[in-house]
């Protein structure tokens, strides 16, 4: 045994065991220091970091306001849709994930490619950026089965704006659609994929319909796992809308316009109160919340029938006759209408050296002021607004709410036009002719109104001379913005004609004529262009569509207290009586019979 | 030979209990580290019971190793040494391959490593040589010495596992600097090994280029090959002072600490335990190394001292690695730490090298008559 040990006299190396000593030294001191300035020295920093990793917030939507019909019928409503977002910090390979993206969705790499870099600077960090706002149920399905291989993909339930009636509503109500990017600078509480009214009231009332996105923190594990959360803001919903409108009143109108191009104005004669308001044709409000393709929107952009006016107050038109009662106010309030002087009538009058003609070719003969009215004779009108001059006519025509907006609260109103002498020189570098009072003063010439202003003065004749602003929410209060200058006397006399046009046995608007309602009215044929001789011979179906006369029909009717002023427009509709009347026949009868009247189908 | 009641009296007390300590300190830690919140609470993944089993088969072996005279070794250090050599050529023809590298033999009722057993062979043969080595080493006896290293290591490193390999060496080396070497050998390698350094950089897999790139800046690559680094400073840094609590570690529940459990276990405990328990870790370990000091210097033969040197590097040069890594002084490499780390392997060697070390302590009276 101890042979074995032969070196028992040895020590240990000395320079060795302090070489030992030393190592642990070091390591001991290197260590300390290095965990000192880790977790005392740099601690709070690393404390931050470590909380950003574990706490994350998003925002939680807001359902946008409902909006109702006068009635309580739902018009615009909110569906869930599956949003699929990318959260960037989460995702380990962007090309990669967005190339199974497109697998699944069938959207070109290209467009979610352009959508990422896009949108890249537009999100804050660890919150999703939005691909595809609307995605079908069953992709998403498959989408949220894989997600754990394709860490960062996020599906977020949100509310989608869908219209019950796209169509018979789309003037009005408009339409949402992704935000873009200069309404995101405008707007820092638009994020990327949210929905922002573009047109109508969802345009006008965008504040107190979009509400107030809440704001929800949570914890996540590092696959971006859900944990904890809590609700740090709750979202606010969007404001309630009450509309006016009756959204079978409107609907039986676009039912009657149905084929045409043309405008229907329904309005409560005491409040402005709007129980209509149809332009057609029209298309359909969720084509844009959901996303136009370009080749969709250069289709409604091109269409020759204009689906995206609202003929009801941004299309301007020759009023014709329907202003003829405007222009006998200006008479009344001049003072320059004696009652009982009577206009002879043989069916034209000569001005310098042209001939003014009467639409009835062989004459009216003896027409005196209610009749003119009643019988819509040019000539009377002719020889008043020779008298009257165009600074009257003007002067009034305003002060009946023409020439200047409404104030309607829907985006892109057209105020028409009312031509004054300086208007004229400045527009044509041609001073006021004698003619051009003759032609205003039965509703042609440079004269243009949209139907809305033709509604709001016939409820001013009727009224008291209130002339109202057009409402179109039930909560709305009233608003008188002008008083027509007319006494009530004089008022009287204009409504007495526009009765006798329809209970007259030689009234133009017979057609209105309802039991137990007194109704009154007055129609217009507005010239569209001078027609030539050759088409005057023509029979009314043989005239080329665009050439055909405008036709117009103003009303009001009353019963029990309740008074509506009705406008009614037909592009190209001839005759104002037969092309515009029916519809305001309907409404008549819906409002006060509750009868919806169909339109005969077209032999 | 009858039981002699001394072998008990000078069993070096302080590291068996501090040993115990750190494994302690370590299942504890395993807890909270594989534990993970989901939507529904906490799910805690076994490990720390697997480590404790592990524990207690090499306390087992660890008592077996400290009933026979250690001085059998020196005899048996050579044919050791050649067993072990053939098993890591053996490696190559039968080795089982995992995660790419064919680095286990299937003894049916478990894997095993041969380049675990290497690296305790090693120090029974480093310990063996230069025992009887009565001079300080010159260039000869430095080259034989290496020499008998590299081959164990030049097997591991083929296949491939550049990291135990490097640690046979370093542990070799480390018994070579406990020995000593004549000034003029010391020069010269003072002055070659920065002049080789750059050199060795074309050895290196690209993987292994990266982790040195990322350490050098990982903010380079926060998601990628930095991430490690960056979410292992977070979480210690994040610890400050007293810690976040046991179980309470953000960055290790929510995952985004990866291999929690085992290379980066020990953020883990300073997450949860702060500068704190990380100081009272350290202490814990550098006492721990002290006491395999003492047993080298107390030893009354050089083969028993040269022994407890080697397991002081053994021990040494992982505690370096592992928590310089965790610490963000060196770059990423899978080094465990001892005690703290999941490993089952590595917890048997543990043990069985302490249990080496206690039994040189115990047999020191041997000499001392």
């Amino acid at each position: 045994m101890t042979q074995m040990f032969d070196d028992g006299e040895r020590q240990p190396p000395k320079f060795g065991l302090l070489l030992l000593q030393i190592f642990i030294l070091g390591l001991f001191c290197i260590f300390a220091l290095r965990l000192w300035y880790l977790q005392i020295h740099r601690g709070e920093e690393y404390a931050i970091k470590a909380r950003e990793n574990q706490l994350r917030q998003e925002s939680v939507f807001a359902p946008r306001g409902l909006i109702l019909d006068r009635n309580g019928e739902l018009l615009a409503v909110n569906e869930p849709a599956y949003a699929l977002g990318l959260v960037r910090e989460d995702c380990k390979d962007i090309k990669a994930t967005l190339v199974q993206v497109s697998k699944w969705t069938g959207v070109p790499v290209a467009d979610l490619q352009k959508k990422f870099h896009k949108g890249r600077k537009l999100v804050k960090p660890f919150e999703p950026l939005i691909l595809i706002s609307d995605i079908p149920f069953d992709q998403m399905a498959e989408i949220e089965a894989n997600r754990l291989h394709w860490p960062g993909l996020d599906i977020r339930v949100r509310p989608r704006r869908h219209y019950k009636y796209g169509t018979l509503m789309a003037h009005i109500l408009g339409y949402v659609a992704e935000a873009n990017e200069a309404e995101m600078k405008k707007d820092p509480d638009l994020a990327l994929g949210d929905e922002v009214g573009k047109q109508g009231l969802e345009f006008m009332l965008e504040r107190p319909l979009r509400g107030g996105k809440g704001r929800r923190q949570f914890e996540v594990d590092v696959s971006g796992r859900k944990l904890d959360e809590r609700m740090l803001r709750n979202p606010r919903a969007g404001q309630e809308l009450d509309l006016s409108i009756d959204l079978h009143l409107q609907q039986l109108a676009m039912d009657w316009l149905k084929g045409e191009a043309g405008a229907v104005v329904v309005m409560d004669a005491d409040t402005g109160q709007l129980h209509a308001l149809v332009s057609s044709p029209s298309f359909d409000s969720n084509a844009f919340s959901s996303g136009l393709t370009p080749e969709q929107w250069a289709a409604l952009r091109d269409d020759p029938m204009h689906p995206l006016q609202n003929r009801a107050i941004q299309s301007v038109y020759p009023p014709g006759s329907v202003f003829k009662p405007c222009v006998a106010g200006a008479g009344l309030a001049n003072n320059m209408v004696d009652l009982k002087e009577t206009v002879f009538c043989n069916g034209a009058m000569k001005l310098g050296r042209h001939v003014f003609r009467c639409w009835r070719r062989g004459g009216h003969g003896k027409v005196n002021f209610e009749r003119a009215l009643v019988e819509s004779c040019d000539v009377y009108f002719y020889k008043l607004g020779k008298k009257l001059g165009v600074d009257r006519m003007s002067a009034f025509a305003k002060a009946c709410g023409y020439g200047v907006k409404s104030g309607i609260q829907l985006p892109h109103e057209k105020g028409g036009n009312i031509a004054t002498r300086e208007w004229k020189r400045k527009r044509f570098g041609v001073r006021w002719q004698g003619g051009d009072d003759l032609n205003m003063a039965i509703g042609q010439g440079f004269t243009l109104v949209t139907p809305l202003q033709v509604a709001r003065f016939v409820a001013a004749m009727i009224n008291g001379g209130k002339l109202l602003k057009p409402q179109l929410l039930k909560d709305d209060r009233v608003e008188v913005l002008g008083r027509v200058p007319l006494r009530d006397d004089q008022l009287a006399l204009i409504k007495k004609a526009m009765r006798r046009t329809v209970d007259g046995a030689r009234g133009t608007a017979r057609r209105l004529r309802t039991k137990g309602v007194d109704v009154g009215g007055k129609t217009g044929t507005a010239q569209v262009v001078r027609l030539t001789d050759e088409l005057k011979k023509l029979k009314d179906k043989d005239i080329p569509y665009k050439y055909r006369d405008h036709a117009w029909m103003c009303a009001y009717a009353e019963k029990d207290g309740k008074r509506y002023a009705i406008a009614a427009l037909v592009e190209h509709g001839l005759h104002g009586g037969s092309g515009a009347g029916p519809v305001v026949k309907a409404v008549i009868e819906y409002l006060f019979n509750g009868v919806t009247l169909k339109k005969p189908a077209k032999k | 030979m009858a039981f002699d009641r001394r072998l008990l009296i000078y069993i070096n007390w302080p590291l068996l209990g501090l040993t115990f300590i750190l494994f302690f300190c370590g299942v504890m830690n395993l807890y909270s580290a594989s534990g993970f919140r989901l939507e529904d609470g906490m799910t805690v993944a076994p490990y720390y019971q697997k480590q404790l089993l592990w524990g207690l088969m090499g306390m087992a072996g660890m008592l077996v190793v400290m009933l026979f005279d250690y001085r059998h070794l020196r005899t048996l250090a050579w044919p050791l040494f050649w067993l072990t050599c053939i098993m890591l050529v053996a490696v190559f023809f039968m080795g089982k391959t995992i995660y790419g590298a064919r680095r286990w033999l299937d003894l049916g009722f478990m894997n095993f490593q041969p380049s675990e057993m290497a690296k305790i062979c090693i120090l029974i043969i480093g310990a063996r040589i230069l025992a009887r080595e009565r001079e300080k080493l010159g260039f000869t006896r430095l080259a034989y010495v290496i020499g008998v290293g590299l081959i164990p290591a030049g097997l591991v490193i083929r296949q491939p596992d550049l990291g135990s390999g490097l640690s046979i060496l370093m542990i070799l080396g480390g018994m070579i600097l406990y020995h000593g070497m004549t000034p003029k050998v010391f020069k010269t390698l003072i002055l070659s090994v920065p002049a080789l350094l750059p050199l060795s950089w074309f050895f290196l897999h690209a993987y292994q280029k990266q982790r040195i790139l990322t350490f050098l800046d990982p903010a380079k690559d926060p998601l990628g090959a930095g991430y490690h680094i960056i979410q292992s400073e977070i979480a210690i840094g994040s610890g400050r002072f007293w810690g976040k609590g046991f179980l309470a570690g953000t960055q290790s529940q929510l995952r985004f600490l990866p291999e929690k459990h085992t290379d980066f276990a020990v953020a883990v405990f300073g997450e949860e335990w702060g500068f704190a328990g990380n100081m009272f870790l350290l202490t814990m370990f550098c006492i721990f190394l002290y006491q395999m000091v003492v047993i080298a210097r107390d030893a009354k033969d050089m083969f028993g001292s040269y022994l407890a040197a080697g397991v002081f590097f053994y021990f040494f040069w992982q505690i370096l690695i592992n928590m310089g890594m965790v610490l963000g002084l060196m770059p990423v490499v899978g080094i465990p730490l001892p005690f703290i780390s999941y490993g089952g392997s590595a917890t048997l060697v543990n043990f069985f090298l302490i249990g080496l070390v206690l039994n040189v302590s115990m047999r020191r009276f041997l000499f001392k008559q």
